[in-house]
């Protein structure tokens, strides 16, 4: 191996990663704030809103890029100036607050549970910032601390409605004649466990005899893992699986793609977020933490942050939906979405209590 | 090799050491370079940026301790890949011995009370390099019984480790409440952050040693090079090692059991990047979970190329990459440039000095390889 020949394959390597980093680069550009266009017409409020992502960071199409719509919502509509630092690693957490912190940024939201102790840290440092938790728990709730958890049961019972009411149906070819529906969890964690028992309440409320199977991934990664536990459901003939175990529930679409079943979606809409999975994609359950991060703004502009509470979005607060049917819109019967609507009053009514555990 | 020109010794060394600096220098200064290009044609300004980057992490005594905390476990895996390279065993498992490591600590540190500070902190430091060793001595026995490829048997083994602890942290191990993480150490089982090891009035006196959250693994750290750089100078151990890298069929001639090398090296590789894991434990999280380490293992291949293998060029060479990720929230917080400009930057540099390093490495190992064939 000569030393030119090395040489030119250095030089070309080197172009190669040229090329495919300043795309790469520049389309990264859009996910970034945009702080510079001054908000004019807006009322303006002295309030700089800003967040903490967790290593997913933005770009995730979930809880990230959720908080950051609640933002971008209170900057516009607020006139709010915002600022997005995101984690590369978990040793980023604290100086990333830190450095909000210390910069003047006021309320200063973490996103996700991993952040918990961090949160729970540095809040007593700096007295005079508040910090809003996504989906984060204390206990005690320090004073400058809000958590802002989801009634994630409420929504699942709604899945699970759609779920129990469409295994009996046969609105799609995917439908089968078992009376049987699928749940693929991530960890099994009592967070996770709350989409599982509200999904199986949902059902059987409407269809006492429905066997809902539920299994378990064992981490939110495993692409591949989703797509196995997916296959295991169909050919134990689950029709309608609804999968609340991040990307695991990527693999979970591909199994029913692949084998024909319905999917229920988890925390965005993913019929937006996921490609090509509209003719598996029945609805999803939607986590709207872009509301409560833009509530909990509004509240502050309003001068009324609710410092040490744990504040819990359900159905009636707007924190949890489900989306639309999209391209089932027209196939799925007028009974079943009346039932979701009956339910829906029902939870907010508290004719109906939603249980957390399975 | 076909150097002729006489050369004084003392000039012969001066010229290595300028040629041991200054590749890694290059290649630093030269993805730099590239950095700003690739910056300034996504729109951003690469000098604000820069000087961004540098008061993050280097700006005051509160930034060069968040620098580092980020080095201390790049150091340790460092030393081990270093360690490795220089017996030609590419230990690309670092990161699974790490999280061996770390578990041993997270779990004995927690199950084992009544032990005082002074006993325990060392017991558990000596743990984690036992679970690290005994994590590759399975790849070690391997590769020197049946020659099975380290850089396949060190990975699947990383996975097996990351998994276990993935079940250990929702099963066993799990502490209450709604995270899946394992109980925090006691006091008597962490290292301390520095600062809090000085009175008040010592830090207003001496400003400096305000290092935020550096703790003391950045002490163990610096001792663990120190130690790696005279075994392999000092002692017949790294002797061994060094020889059997360079040249197995003459070590194994010149009476050096190959096989029994191959083993120590990969044990004590292993051993380093365990302790990485330990230090990650007792001074960061308190704890383990299934996203502790954040590839610590895997930029510990990026230091050890940077560091050219020697034990003490791991420590600039680690605080280099530590300082880029310490600075990396002021560059996007004050220059408006995203985080993973720096995943860029890092990948420049480990490709400037890599661009050399991969290609000897592997040419030397054909060569050798090549030889092995024909004897």
């Amino acid at each position: 191996m000569n030393r030119k020949w090395r040489s030119t394959i250095a030089v070309l390597l080197a172009l190669t990663l040229l090329v495919a980093f300043v795309p790469g680069c520049a389309s990264d550009d859009t996910e970034e704030p945009t702080t510079e266009e001054p908000v004019t017409e807006e009322p303006k409020t002295d309030i700089k809103a800003a967040m903490v992502t967790d290593v997913g960071g933005l770009g995730d199409k979930s809880f990230n890029d959720l908080s950051y719509e609640g933002l971008q919502r209170a900057e516009q509509e607020l006139g709010v100036e915002i600022e997005v630092l995101e984690s590369r690693e978990i040793t980023d957490y604290e100086s990333n607050i830190d450095q909000l912190a210390t910069a003047g940024y006021n309320p200063i939201f973490a996103v996700g549970f991993l952040m918990t102790d961090t949160v729970a840290k540095v809040a007593p440092m700096y007295p005079d910032t508040n910090f809003g938790g996504v989906d984060e728990f204390f206990d005690p709730v320090p004073s400058n601390v809000v958590g802002l958890n989801f009634k994630e049961q409420e929504g699942s019972y709604l899945a699970g409605v759609v779920a129990g009411l469409a295994t009996l149906d046969s609105f799609d070819s995917k439908l089968n004649s078992d009376n049987t529906i699928g749940f693929v969890g991530g960890m099994d964690i009592p967070l996770i466990q709350k989409f599982e028992a509200g999904f199986i309440a949902g059902a059987k409320s409407v269809n006492p005899d429905v066997k809902v199977i539920s299994l378990y991934a064992g981490n939110f990664t495993d692409i591949a893992k989703g797509k196995e536990l997916g296959y295991s459901l169909i050919e134990q003939k689950a029709d309608v699986i609804y999968a609340a175990a991040g990307a695991v529930g990527l693999g979970t679409i591909e199994a029913c793609k692949d084998k024909g079943a319905l999917f229920i979606g988890v925390d965005a809409d993913q019929y937006l977020t996921v490609p090509d999975s509209g003719d598996v994609m029945l609805t999803s359950m939607m986590k709207r933490v872009d509301n409560a991060v833009y509530e909990t703004i509004k509240a502050m502009v309003d001068g009324s942050f609710p410092g040490g509470q744990i504040q819990v979005f359900g159905l009636a607060e707007g924190g949890v939906d489900l989306a639309p049917y999209h391209d089932f819109e027209t196939k799925v019967p007028q009974a079943i979405k009346d039932a979701v609507e009956s339910a829906r009053t029902d939870i907010i009514s508290g004719a109906v209590t939603v249980p957390e555990a399975p | 090799m076909s150097e002729t020109r006489e050369t004084l010794p003392a000039q012969k060394a001066w010229m290595s050491v300028a040629q041991k600096v200054g590749i890694p220098l290059a290649s630093v200064v030269l993805a730099i370079i590239v950095g700003s290009v690739i910056m300034w044609t996504s729109g951003y300004d690469p000098v604000a940026a820069f000087a961004a980057l540098f008061k993050g992490s280097f700006g005051g005594p509160k930034q060069i301790g968040d620098t580092l905390l980020r080095s201390t476990p790049l150091i340790l895996t460092g030393l081990a890949l270093a360690y490795g390279f220089r017996a030609n065993l590419f230990n690309i498992g670092a990161e699974g011995q790490l999280f061996m490591g770390g578990l041993a600590v997270a779990w004995l540190g927690v199950a084992v009370t009544g032990l005082p500070w002074i006993i325990m902190v060392p017991m558990l430091l000596l743990a984690s390099m036992l679970a690290g060793a005994a994590w590759a001595f399975v790849p070690a026995i391997l590769k020197a019984r049946v020659g099975a490829h380290e850089v396949i048997t060190t990975m699947m083994f990383s996975y097996i480790a990351r998994y276990i602890v993935s079940w250990l942290v929702v099963g066993p191990l799990k502490a209450p409440g709604q995270i899946p993480q394992t109980v925090a150490l006691p006091t008597g089982a962490q290292l301390p952050r520095i600062q809090t090891l000085f009175g008040e009035s010592t830090l207003d006196a001496l400003p400096f040693l305000n290092l935020g959250r550096t703790h003391l693994g950045i002490v163990v750290a610096l001792v663990a090079a120190l130690f790696v750089w005279f075994i392999l100078k000092y002692t017949t151990l790294g002797y061994e090692n060094r020889a059997v890298g360079f040249n197995p069929w003459a070590s194994e001639t010149g009476g050096i059991s190959v096989q029994w090398t191959t083993v120590k090296a990969l044990c004590i590789s292993g051993a380093f990047a365990g302790l990485a894991g330990a230090v990650e434990v007792m001074g960061v999280h308190y704890r383990i979970f299934d996203q502790f380490s954040s590839g610590f293992g895997f930029t510990g291949i990026a230091v050890a190329l940077l560091a050219k293998n020697h034990p003490l060029g791991v420590i600039p060479a680690a605080i280099l990459f530590g300082g880029l990720t310490a600075g990396a929230g002021t560059m996007q917080l004050e220059a408006g440039v995203p985080q993973k400009i720096i995943l860029i930057i890092q990948a420049l540099v480990i490709f400037f000095v890599a661009a050399e390093e991969i290609f000897k490495w592997f040419i030397k190992r054909r060569q050798k390889e090549a030889l092995s064939h024909a004897g």
